[in-house]
């Protein structure tokens, strides 16, 4: 497999959303395991530099990890590790903290899929489903505005710490603290960037006329319409294999 | 005293391209360096490469002779001042008078002595009246002055402005130059990013010039 596949922004719309309600519809971890699996498939298809992105977000992973530690220790149930009378971890916890971290996988994976479209492609998918324009467009801005806030926080952070301000090794309730210093220049400093976005989309006349003409016209391709079947197929199937 | 060297650095942006080849050298603490040269020659970079702000591709940036990969960014923060030349980018509060003594506060100095270091600082870049206001709302002199100051009341030993003088008025730049003069005289040395010759001249004492990643000249006036 050395072509990487070319698929309608679309059809990769409808895979991501077949995955993500299929993450968020059920609980049973042998069908998200599946599901997992299969997103790790598609995304090596469309060769989604999974290391890369995963790699940027890694505080977001650890922040998750913490989540599911916490919500399987805090389980009631079943004790599979248990400290005197107190349970410190149970089948149901264990369960618990598994289902969030796999659902948080597909839907994380899923999000990179979507990646490999540019955000013009996108825009045009949604046009050509007769969302209006404007809402497409706002759609495709807050993609665009995502990695921006990453660099602002990013900024931030090393800006509060050249203050002499020790992040790392400081008690956590003034930690708490510091980081909500974070928000009003991030806060601020998206805002003004979308100000400025807004006043210089206006100048160009954004909206002056009703329809848009594009050059970019986006075809479903016999393949497209292969894959959006068989995507419906499977959620379908695997619902009603759950619900009977 | 050697308070700031670069040996042999390279330097690239995660999407860009290489700004600097193997760029070696050596700031002196007790002299005022200033760094010139036109837009986009990489002073900015060279400035936060210094304070580590950025880490080098290659080779190795020295502060007060420790490998500054070793050291966390606090640690050089708290021994050198930084002046972004964008400087909304380092204001975390709502208001000038909370912008100006936060740190001080972490740091848990007693009320009254914040108050008497704020005071005397808002007298220094005459932002009197102003302790109220929100940094964001002031005009761009204002911010250069507040954010200056915010930097000044933590004492650092060394300080590295980009584009200082950038939106002050000519009275302003004047009590700016006589500001960092005392400061100079007290010991802290500095190095100065500005496209503002007759400042850079009248304050320098070596001239850096940079075009596209290299060192053009390097004398001492
Ligand atoms: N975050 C970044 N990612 C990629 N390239 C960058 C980034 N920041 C700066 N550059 C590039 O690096 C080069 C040097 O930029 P730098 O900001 O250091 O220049 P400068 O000398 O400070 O210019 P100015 O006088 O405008 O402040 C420029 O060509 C710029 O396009
Ligand atoms: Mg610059």
């Amino acid at each position: 497999m050395t072509k990487e596949l070319k698929l309608d922004p679309r059809t990769k719309l409808i895979i991501v959303l077949c995955f993500s309600t299929l993450g968020v519809g059920t609980n049973q971890i042998l069908v998200l395991f599946f599901i997992s699996v299969l997103a790790l498939i598609v995304a090596k298809l469309f060769k989604v530099d999974l290391k890369r992105s995963l790699g940027k977000i890694k505080s977001l992973l650890k922040v998750l990890i913490l989540i599911a530690l916490v919500q399987s220790i805090f389980s009631p149930g079943q004790p599979l590790i248990s400290v005197g009378n107190f349970n410190l971890l149970t089948i149901k916890g264990l369960e618990k903290g598994l289902q969030f971290i796999l659902r948080m996988f597909i839907v994380i994976v899923s999000v990179t899929i979507m990646g490999t479209s540019t955000y013009r492609e996108i825009i045009q998918g949604l046009v050509q489903w007769k969302l209006p324009y404007d809402i497409a467009f706002m759609v495709a801005l807050g993609i665009r505005f995502l990695p921006m806030i990453r660099e602002e926080i990013q900024d931030s952070l090393t800006a509060i710490q050249l203050r002499g301000i020790d992040i790392k090794n400081i008690p956590l309730k003034e930690r708490i603290n510091i980081y909500s210093y974070l928000f009003t220049p991030i806060l601020v400093e998206t805002l003004i960037k979308a100000e400025r976005l807004a006043a210089a989309i206006e100048m160009r006349g954004f909206r002056a006329y009703d329809s848009r003409t594009s050059y970019l016209q986006l075809k479903l391709k016999s393949i497209d319409y292969l894959i959006i079947f068989l995507s419906l197929g499977l959620i379908i199937l695997i619902f009603i294999k759950i619900y009977t | 005293m050697v308070c700031i060297e670069l040996r042999q650095v390279t330097f690239q942006y995660e999407r860009g391209k290489r700004i600097f080849e193997n760029i070696s050298i050596k700031i002196e603490k007790d002299e005022t360096t200033a760094l010139l040269g036109p837009n986009g020659s990489g002073k900015t970079t060279l400035g936060k490469l210094m304070v580590g702000v950025l880490r080098p591709s290659k080779g190795q940036v020295y502060i007060f002779n420790k490998d500054s990969s070793k050291m966390a960014i606090s640690e050089i923060g708290s021994k050198i001042g930084y002046l972004f030349q964008n400087p909304e980018k380092q204001f975390f509060t709502n208001s000038v008078y909370e912008e100006l003594s936060f740190v001080l506060r972490t740091k848990k100095y007693h009320e009254d002595y914040i108050k008497e270091k704020v005071d005397k600082i808002l007298n220094t870049f005459q932002l009197q009246g102003l302790e109220r206001q929100a940094p964001f709302l002031l005009s761009q002199g204002e911010k250069k002055r507040l954010a200056l100051a915010a930097i000044l009341i933590n004492k650092p030993d060394y300080l590295i402005l980009d584009e200082p003088t950038l939106g002050l008025d000519g009275r302003r730049k004047e009590i700016l130059l006589d500001t960092l003069s005392k400061l100079k005289k007290q010991g802290i040395g500095m190095t100065i990013i500005s496209h503002d010759d007759n400042f850079v001249k009248a304050i320098g004492d070596r001239l850096i010039g940079l075009s596209r990643g290299e060192i053009v000249y390097d004398q001492r006036t």
